[in-house]
């Protein structure tokens, strides 16, 4: 079992089951569908987001790049007017983020703190100015999908994309993955040395592990699950548009991460569901919904000192 | 490009660059002093323009509505100071970061409600609103050197406080050792709720000088907001002497950049920032 944790494990059976039976309550309503799946996209991109500032300490306000370019890179290097290949535009377009990744991580990974996080909105905004500047990719409007891939494996199709139902769960299948993937890697050998460079970095490099190329690691996988989110979404709209990167998208991202409980994984998925609920919630109450919704952040930093999951957490602790 | 071109941008330049060293100043003050994040430095920007097109248009003095403008947002300041942030100290960035994001939606939500959300202008005061014949073509507009020279005096105002007054000298000792400086018998948080007042306050007046000259729009604390983070980081983190300098850099760069290569324009300052940091990875000033 990779979830340790007891309120993990509450967390997962509640979540899960709950999620696989919501479609049938909602079957006719396509709009909540679909307002769903994208609270399960954005979770993925929250999560990695999560396990980056909350597991590798290393924060950044330019996470949406990447969640950008997974929607702008499958115009870059798919055909027009020609159904592509679901699954090998998946791994191209993983396989690319990680090697814009790679190159970006060579250079923000060389400052900590505080300036990592300018140095990756910095450059991150680099991204968003040449998106929404450019005559190539739509400028300021964005881009549609022509046409959608195809999803066959093996000559089987498994589902279709234009099903909204179908691609809930799809989309639901692939947060687990991505939850059981980060658990995986954060049980493993690597995840215990990566919180060891978290707790003290000197004393890592002291033990002889070398810090900066397993936060580039690091770095390179949580931008590749990113760029899959933004993937997931441009194929869900049809649609990609520059505000995707924009700096509010990884504020937002980082303000849901922190309202569930930093580093603690599952807690992204939280954070998301609550942050993406009240905005729904205020939104259609009022158009002012930033009013409580900022009221709503404030209280909440005053209230839970480590987010929805520790304030969980501490109170299963009690009860014991 | 001939020479009374060059002119005009450089002085633009110079104006746009003092306005930001104003706002910039604050967050690196109260960053440098207290250890805060505020990402709601921007909305003291906003609230400054608001409140300054608010007063204008009732008291219909431009010198009036400032000065209104200037004292209630430092009363926001302390206020926000002794009910929020005071309550941060021991807490991680992670949380400033949370608490001011929230800071943001509440300011940009009152705006709305308030003030609504159309683009708002305030009038020159009519005893700067004239020009100066730079050539025979070429003039230049009175209220931007006036808002140039406020600066410069702010500045140099903000230099003698911190470098000759008492207040100055806890301030630079709370940055280096705030609890040697607990120890010596100095109150620490009042020393906070007058740094951060007065950080609120810079960006406040910043917003209100340029009121007359800028749209007054929603969002525009946001885009301020993160261009002074690129001069604060530039600058180095803390260091007013390096917010001055680096200001006045983003400031000349960028209105160069957006006359000679305007497609790439909004690009040119983080390309900056991004070279800067690569060859000084702690800023150009940092302690």
């Amino acid at each position: 079992m990779i979830f340790t944790n007891k309120t993990e494990q509450l967390f997962v059976w509640i979540f899960f089951p709950l999620a696989l039976l919501l479609p049938l309550f909602l079957e006719q309503n396509v709009f909540y569908i679909n307002k769903l799946t994208t609270v399960l996209i954005f979770a993925i991109f929250v999560m990695s987001l999560d396990y980056l500032v909350g597991r590798c300490g290393l924060i950044t306000l330019g996470h949406s790049m990447f969640y950008g370019l997974g929607g702008y890179l499958f115009f870059m290097i798919a055909p027009e007017y020609e159904a592509v290949n679901f699954w090998v535009y998946t791994f191209y377009i993983c396989v690319i983020a990680a090697v814009i990744a790679l190159l970006v991580g060579v250079i923000v990974l060389r400052t900590s703190g505080i300036y990592m996080i300018m140095i990756t909105l910095a450059i991150a905004q680099m991204c968003f100015y040449f998106f929404s500047d450019s005559i190539h990719f739509g400028g300021n409007d964005g881009l549609f999908i022509l046409m959608k891939p195809d999803t066959s494996l093996f000559g089987l199709a498994f589902f279709d994309l234009d099903n909204p139902i179908h691609f809930y769960y799809f989309c639901l299948l692939s947060l687990f993955n991505c939850l059981a993937f980060w658990k995986l890697v954060l049980a493993s050998r690597f995840g215990r040395i990566m919180d060891a460079v978290k707790n003290n970095p000197d004393r890592t490099t002291a033990l002889g592990y070398n810090v900066f190329l397993f936060r580039l690691i690091s770095y390179v996988m949580a931008s590749a699950l990113a760029s899959y989110a933004g993937y997931l979404f441009a194929l869900q709209y049809g649609y990609v548009n520059p505000s995707m990167m924009s700096w509010q998208t990884s504020g937002s991202a980082l303000v849901m991460s922190i309202l569930g409980g930093m580093g603690s994984i599952y807690g992204a998925i939280l954070g998301t569901a609550v942050y993406s609920g009240l905005h729904y919630i205020f939104e259609h109450m009022t158009e002012h919904w930033l009013l409580p919704m900022g009221l709503m952040i404030i209280a909440m930093v005053m209230v839970f000192k480590s987010g929805i999951a520790g304030f969980i957490e501490n109170w299963v602790e009690r009860r014991k | 490009m001939d020479f009374a071109i060059f002119l005009v941008q450089l002085l633009n330049g110079l104006q746009y660059g003092l306005l930001l060293f104003l706002i910039a100043s604050g967050l690196t003050l109260v960053f440098g002093v207290m250890g805060i994040l505020n990402l709601a430095h921007g909305s003291m920007y906003m609230v400054g323009a608001y409140l300054a097109w608010y007063f204008t248009l009732h008291t219909d003095s431009f010198l009036l509505g400032a000065l209104l403008s200037a004292v209630i947002a430092l009363a926001l300041g302390i206020v926000i100071e002794k009910t929020l942030i005071c309550r941060l100290y021991k807490r991680n960035h992670l949380d400033q970061v949370l608490l001011t994001i929230g800071m943001i939606f509440v300011f940009n939500a009152l705006q709305s409600l308030l003030w609504g959300n159309d683009s708002l202008g305030v009038d020159v005061p009519e005893l700067l609103s004239g020009s100066i014949q730079l050539t025979e073509l070429v003039a230049y507009p009175v209220y931007r050197l006036f808002v140039a020279v406020l600066c410069l005096v702010l500045a140099a105002g903000l230099y003698l406080l911190i470098n000759r007054t008492r207040l100055g000298m806890l301030i630079r000792a709370g940055e280096s050792n705030r609890e040697m400086v607990e120890c010596l018998g100095i109150d620490i948080n009042r020393l906070y709720t007058i740094v951060f007042g007065a950080g609120v306050m810079l960006a406040a007046l910043a917003g209100v000088i340029s009121a007359p000259i800028a749209s007054i729009v929603p969002g525009m604390g946001e885009h301020v907001l993160i261009t002074c983070f690129v001069v604060v980081v530039i600058g180095g983190m803390g260091s007013i002497k390096g917010a001055f300098v680096a200001a006045l850099m983003v400031g000349i760069v960028d209105t160069f950049a957006s006359v000679l290569f305007p497609a790439v324009s909004s690009m040119v300052v983080y390309i900056l920032m991004a070279v800067i940091l690569l060859i000084k990875p702690q800023g150009l000033f940092s302690n």
